[in-house]
């Protein structure tokens, strides 16, 4: 259970969260919504333990994340960044290798078993047949795909996705969000994920943390969580649902 | 897909035959040079001995601990252009180097050798403590703090040359780099401190790997980035202090054998680094042997001769890769 008590974060004197509380359940699959600025990705890194909050607290089954060495933490959380690095020269391959450094020792090379966990990581996400390819050899639909496989190879109970659909076609992002869900189901992950797409929310998240103007506004299931009231509160939208689906439109 | 365990093999095995080479190579230039003696003679002669073998021994080590700390370098700093004396460490050397000149220690066993070593030591101390905000360290304000020291040295050192005109010569001859003095004694003191410092960056070359995806991703993926890169950046900079205080500046030579090691086989450090001792090693090794060989009984700055030779076998292996891609 990860669970989020009372964490402010501030960038100097502008306060980026303000008094965040909420737990995700184990297995949870769940959208952080909000407009840009509104602390999301912030929200993300305070979770990895990548920044720390001013306030407040962020636990893992009751152990606080800032305790949690590095290794200890990749053991538990894997973080999907927003903008994939392409100007290095490593495989796929070895790039979804690297999601098993929480697990090998120095000097000790990869195990068998290490590489049938990455051959089957990338089966998974459809990388396998990229697998020699580089960074710049890939589209951008590729390479996420080839940054989830990493992140699945961390075997991590727990997913963290910033915008991972942001640079991607519509088709594109259904295959993501497809095989989010898909592992979300199959394996129990809990995924945390940013989107910015309210339908893609709606269509794949059961449970939704909407985020606005630092403070966490709603949380809970997706469906209740999107009202044309609370859209257009938060981002300034008319909206009004047709079929599951939200038609947006201008103010 | 190769096999895991060949993938380690592969690099031992390589790592050793190029350990013999090195050791042949050793054996074999330290049979050349100005005196030109036959074999048997010649290891009855000190000249052998106490000249040539320290020597040799001297180039060999400092041509592994340079490349080694290049290597760590790029990957650290995450830029292709780093060179084991961006951080100034260098220029540091040169005014302990120049000062001891100036004040005429020439004659002293340790003089100049010492001098340098302490000014180098201080310019790292200083270097990181100007780039550290609280224990973390910075690694673009490391770089520029590296390179704004380097020309405020260098600045201190023309202004000493162009006020004591006598001694120019001397400090320049020094900051050229040269192997010419080369005793057992340099070796003693420089091989402890670099089979250390390879062996860090050794124990540490996966996390060279992680590191070059970002800080932000190596942390995520379970490096302690802060505690590693601290590690590193201080076993390697103690290294080339060491190196530099022993024979002088000689470039080129941390800055291009790694990016050759890594347009040969790839970019896994945990290949490059094993990889690079040995041709650093036999790059200088060749570089030094021409150096004093190539217009007896003069000797030519090792330094130039690293370039004369290594760029355009820089320039050729990137025209050649270029090409296969």
């Amino acid at each position: 259970m990860l669970s989020i008590q009372n964490v402010t974060y501030s960038y100097g004197d502008k306060e980026i969260l303000h008094d965040i509380t909420a737990t995700v359940n184990d297995g949870d699959f769940c959208a952080i919504l909000g407009p840009n600025g509104c602390g999301k990705t912030t929200l993300l890194r305070c979770i990895a333990n990548l920044t720390k909050p001013k306030e407040g607290s962020i636990t893992i089954n009751d152990t606080p994340v800032s305790t949690l060495p590095p290794r200890i933490m990749a053991q538990n959380i894997a973080f999907v960044m927003q903008h994939p690095q392409t100007d290095i020269d490593f495989s796929a391959f070895e790039t979804v290798l690297m999601g098993r450094n929480p697990y090998q020792r120095r000097l000790q090379n990869e195990s068998e078993q290490d590489w049938s966990i990455v051959e089957q990581c990338m089966r998974q996400t459809n990388t396998w047949h990229l697998r020699l390819s580089t960074p710049s050899q890939m589209s951008g639909g590729e390479l996420q795909r080839v940054m989830i496989a990493r992140a699945l190879a961390q075997q991590t109970p727990i997913l963290l996705l910033d915008e991972p659909t942001s640079n991607l076609d519509i088709a594109h992002q259904f295959e993501i969000m497809e095989l989010l869900r898909d592992i979300n189901h199959k394996k129990g992950k809990t995924i945390l994920i940013v989107v910015h797409d309210l339908n893609l929310a709606l269509r794949y998240c059961p449970e939704t943390m909407l985020l606005h103007d630092t403070k966490l506004i709603y949380k809970g299931p997706t469906r209740e969580a999107l009202t044309p009231e609370r859209i257009h509160e938060v981002f300034e939208v008319e909206a009004s649902i047709m079929d599951d689906y939200l038609k947006i439109d201008k103010v | 897909m190769k096999a895991p365990s060949n993938h380690k093999s592969h690099t031992v095995i390589l790592s050793l035959a190029l350990a013999i080479l090195t050791v042949l190579a050793m054996f074999l230039c330290a049979t050349m040079g100005v005196v030109d003696l036959d074999m048997k003679t010649l290891f009855q002669t000190p000249i052998f001995w106490n000249l040539r073998l320290p020597r040799v021994c001297l180039v060999v080590i400092v041509g592994a601990a340079l490349s080694v700390c290049g290597t760590t370098y790029q990957a650290v700093f995450r830029n292709p252009l780093t060179d084991p004396y961006v951080l100034g460490i260098s220029s540091g050397a040169s005014l302990g180097a120049a000062l001891a000149i100036l004040m005429g220690l020439e004659a002293h066993l340790f003089g100049i050798g010492s001098m340098a070593l302490v000014s180098a030591l201080l310019t790292i101390l200083l270097i990181f403590k100007v780039a550290s905000i609280g224990n973390r360290m910075h690694t673009t304000s490391l770089l520029l703090t590296g390179v704004c020291l380097t020309f405020l040295i260098t600045a201190v050192i023309s202004l000493l040359m162009a006020l004591h005109h006598d001694k120019m010569e001397s400090i320049i001859f020094w900051t050229m780099g040269s192997f010419a003095s080369a005793s057992w004694m340099d070796v003693w003191i420089v091989l402890p401190i670099v089979i250390l410092g390879i062996a860090v960056v050794l124990y540490y070359s996966r996390d060279l790997n992680l590191l070059l995806t970002g800080s932000e991703t190596a942390q995520s993926l379970g490096v302690d980035v802060e505690k590693v890169r601290r590690r590193l950046l201080f076993f390697t900079t103690l290294m080339v202090a060491f190196c530099v205080s022993a024979c002088g500046v000689i470039g080129f030579v941390g800055l291009v054998v790694p990016h050759c090691v890594r347009l040969l086989i790839g970019s896994d450090n945990r290949r490059i680094v094993p990889l690079s001792i040995f041709a650093g090693a036999l790059f200088l090794l060749l570089c030094d042997t021409m150096a004093r060989t190539l217009i007896p009984p003069n000797e030519l700055p090792v330094g130039s001769i690293t370039s004369l030779v290594g760029a355009p076998m820089f320039i050729y292996l990137l025209y050649k890769s270029k090409r296969k891609l």
